[in-house]
């Protein structure tokens, strides 16, 4: 009889250091889990801080932009750094009717589309080197 | 046998045999049960207090500031932004010895003599008002850093100072359009112009989280169970042309300079929209030290100051007889003739400057601003035809520009008026308008007879660019037919032709317009000293695209000349037209200028 009490006891105890040990795990596993989850929230909010961080930035970055665009900036760089820039008059105006590709265009080919060569008056003429001169 | 009792033996010494096994067993059972009888009290019995506590120590609300949307001109250039500032401090509790070295560094960094800043770390201790003596924890260093300078300041990693944020609004163009943004003060309260008006866009909506802090102070972010996020607030796009406004506070500021009037106003206008493509006053002032400037200086004075407008308003009985068929523009008044019998009364004209040899145009009449005239014009209208007809160009009434406290003008019934009035009223006397009413009666026969709403806020956009509302051209009423229109600005072209504003012609362009003088009332008298000089015009006059007012109040010209608005005006609308056409690309009309010839083109026109 006392020998059956105390396996029973026996008994109980190792299943209570198995249970504890169980439990143990399943917290240590929660507290794991929630560090986990804390960490996880601290890197969220550290993002958010450097995005926040970065548009403040942008916003001082853009405010000092904007001041140095100013006219009155401009214009007194202008001055300081004696460009000599100043506003066109009409007289510097040239108004262009047609299409400004197309004029560019024959501007900058002007040469090659002379009258000759466009009514193959003059053929093209190539100066070559002579042989011997070098 | 031996086996069996060796059995026995070993069971009768097992494991729960041991004492001290029961023992541990015993305490470990305690263990629980006290740790369970701990919880019970947390939990149960001194739960209320206790969380309670936790509340007060832990759980924390944090406002999520919302950013104030940004003003921008027409182009997307920035005319106020905000952007955060850092006002710097130091706990002197926590100040290291080992970081003294760099003081000095910190210092310049900040802007702030050596000594004061040191004065400032020793200053450990400070006496309430209750004579207590008490730690210093915060000591102000500097009221506003940039976030460069905060992170330069950071990296010195002086134990102790460290700064607030806080959003401070920033205007980057300083005195650009002042009148027309306003300003929002310390206290994060809109004053005035647009940041007044559209204040309900541009303030946004702060956001807030619930979160819990540990012993520091520092956020848990992994115990945030509600969050709002912040709302920033809406971009505002102005009408404003930013190079439009320059040009034209340029111009106000020469004319301060030179002739220093008592005020001035510019105002450029699109012809077929009504937008506002610049606005300016002189004197203006900086909205980043809008605490310099008095509030006259701050008052918006092209829309709630009242002046005669003088000649300016004759196109009104002018556009108004020809629109009801009393006159034609050819149809002739003599002018020469000092008064008239009206309604069996001798009625006295305002004397012109000029004697005529022969009866007058109605076109001439305009070009040669005969108050004479006018006058005849008004008459053959009648009391409250010329009443009617002014209301119908907008005097008397607001004219619902959204900015300021706009004035209504003074326009009196026809029952309150003398028997003088219908002389002086169709010359632009005795009647008051604001410099913006007096803008838009002209910019009535530009647009071809419709008399638009000034607008000044062309959209509004969320924080992503995207297009929230649209203001569109809005018409307050017809008030001329369009031929009738179109003949008002033939004869007006007259004007910069052959009659008072032949300086504001320009080369190529059909200029149409009207000066104005008109004497100032000082102490109930009209002065034949002060007067306010004017010129509202618009351009090209066959297919308008800028209106444009001048308007010059008590301008000191030298030797004593009066301040026509020939005198200061006009040139000063040639001016601001000539650069006008060459940044907004507006075509000639008449006939091309001389084409220059450059010698790096070659003939390769």
């Amino acid at each position: 009889m006392k020998k059956s009490a105390s396996a029973f006891v026996s008994e109980f105890l190792v299943y209570l250091l198995v249970l504890t040990g169980f439990n143990g795990s399943v917290w240590l596993g929660t507290v794991w889990l929630r560090h986990q989850i804390s960490e996880t929230a601290q890197f969220t909010k550290q993002t958010e801080s450097q995005l926040v961080a970065v548009e403040r930035r942008l916003a001082e970055t853009t405010a000092r932009l904007a001041s140095e665009l100013s006219p009155e900036t401009l214009q007194a760089k202008n001055h300081d750094m004696q460009l000599g820039l100043v506003r066109p008059a009409e007289l510097h105006i040239v108004r262009v009717e047609e299409s400004p590709e197309q004029r560019l265009a024959a501007k900058r080919n002007f040469d090659i589309f002379t009258e000759e060569v466009s009514t193959g008056e003059s053929a093209v003429q190539f100066s070559f080197h002579d042989p011997g001169s070098r | 046998m031996t086996l069996d009792r060796a059995d026995e033996q070993f069971m009768s010494k097992g494991f729960a045999s041991s004492f001290r096994l029961v023992l541990l067993a015993t305490a470990v059972l305690v263990c629980f049960a006290s740790i369970g009888v701990r919880l019970v009290h947390l939990h149960v019995l001194d739960r209320e207090r206790l969380v309670s506590y936790v509340d007060q120590a832990r759980r924390s609300v944090i406002t999520e500031q919302a950013r104030r949307g940004d003003i921008l001109d027409i182009k997307g250039d920035v005319l106020a932004t905000s952007r955060t500032v850092i006002q710097l401090g130091v706990d002197p509790q926590m100040l290291r010895e080992q970081d003294r070295e760099d003081w000095p560094e910190l210092a310049r960094l900040i802007g702030l003599p050596l000594e004061q800043l040191i004065a400032t770390f020793n200053r450990v201790e400070r006496v309430d008002d209750s004579g207590r003596v008490r730690l210093v924890r915060w000591a102000k260093l500097v009221d506003e850093i940039e976030e460069s300078t905060y992170a330069a300041v950071l990296e010195l990693g002086i134990k102790g100072v460290y700064g607030n944020r806080s959003y401070r609004r920033t205007y980057p163009r300083n005195q650009l359009a002042a009148h027309l943004i306003g300003f929002v003060n310390r206290e994060n309260a809109p004053s005035g112009g647009v940041e007044g008006f559209a204040d309900f866009y541009l303030r946004g909506q702060d956001g807030w989280r619930q979160s819990e802090r540990d012993g520091l102070r520092r956020e848990l972010a992994q115990f945030r169970n509600r969050q709002v996020p912040a709302n920033d607030g809406f971009s505002v796009v102005l009408s404003i042309d930013s190079v439009v406004q320059h040009l034209i506070e340029t111009e106000l500021a020469y004319i301060g300079d030179t002739y220093t009037p008592a005020k001035a106003s510019i105002i450029v206008s699109d012809a077929d929209t009504g937008f506002i493509l610049g606005l300016a006053n002189y004197p203006t002032y900086n909205l980043n030290e809008y605490g310099r400037a008095s509030l006259d200086v701050q008052r918006n004075t092209a829309v709630t100051d009242l002046l005669d407008p003088g000649s300016t308003f004759k196109i009104v009985p002018t556009a108004a007889a020809l629109e009801r068929g009393l006159v034609t523009a050819e149809s002739r008044f003599n002018c020469s003739i000092p008064a008239m019998e009206w309604r069996g009364r001798l009625r006295k004209f305002m004397p012109d400057d000029h004697v005529y040899d022969h009866p007058l145009t109605v076109a001439e009449i305009i070009s040669h601003s005969s108050n004479i005239g006018a006058a005849q014009l008004g008459m053959k209208l009648g009391e409250k035809g010329m009443y009617s007809a002014a209301r119908q160009f907008g005097f008397g009434e607001p004219s619902g520009f959204p900015l300021g406290y706009e004035s209504r003008g003074l326009l009196n019934p026809p029952e309150k008026w003398s028997a003088l009035e219908i002389t002086r009223i169709p010359a632009g006397y005795s009647i008051s308008a604001t410099p913006m009413q007096i803008h838009y009666a002209m910019a009535a026969i530009a647009s071809g007879g419709e008399l638009l709403r000034p607008q000044i806020i062309k959209e509004v956009r969320d924080d992503t660019g995207n297009t929230i509302y649209r203001f569109e051209r809005t018409a307050r009423r017809r008030v001329l037919q369009t031929p009738v229109a179109e003949e008002m600005a033939r004869m007006l072209v007259g004007v910069t032709e052959e009659g008072t504003a032949k300086a504001a012609a320009i080369a190529g362009y059909e200029v149409a317009g009207k000066t104005g003088t008109a004497q100032k009332l000082v102490d109930g008298r009209y002065s034949n000293r002060n007067h306010v000089g004017s010129f509202v015009g618009f351009f090209p006059a066959s297919g308008p695209e800028l209106v444009i007012t001048v308007i010059v109040d008590d301008a000191r010209l030298p030797g004593r000349r009066v301040n026509y608005g020939s005198a200061v005006a006009v040139p000063a609308f040639k001016r601001v037209a000539e650069q006008l056409i060459s940044y907004l690309d507006i075509k000639p009309t008449v006939a091309p200028p001389a084409r220059p010839r450059f010698a790096m083109e070659g003939n390769r026109w």
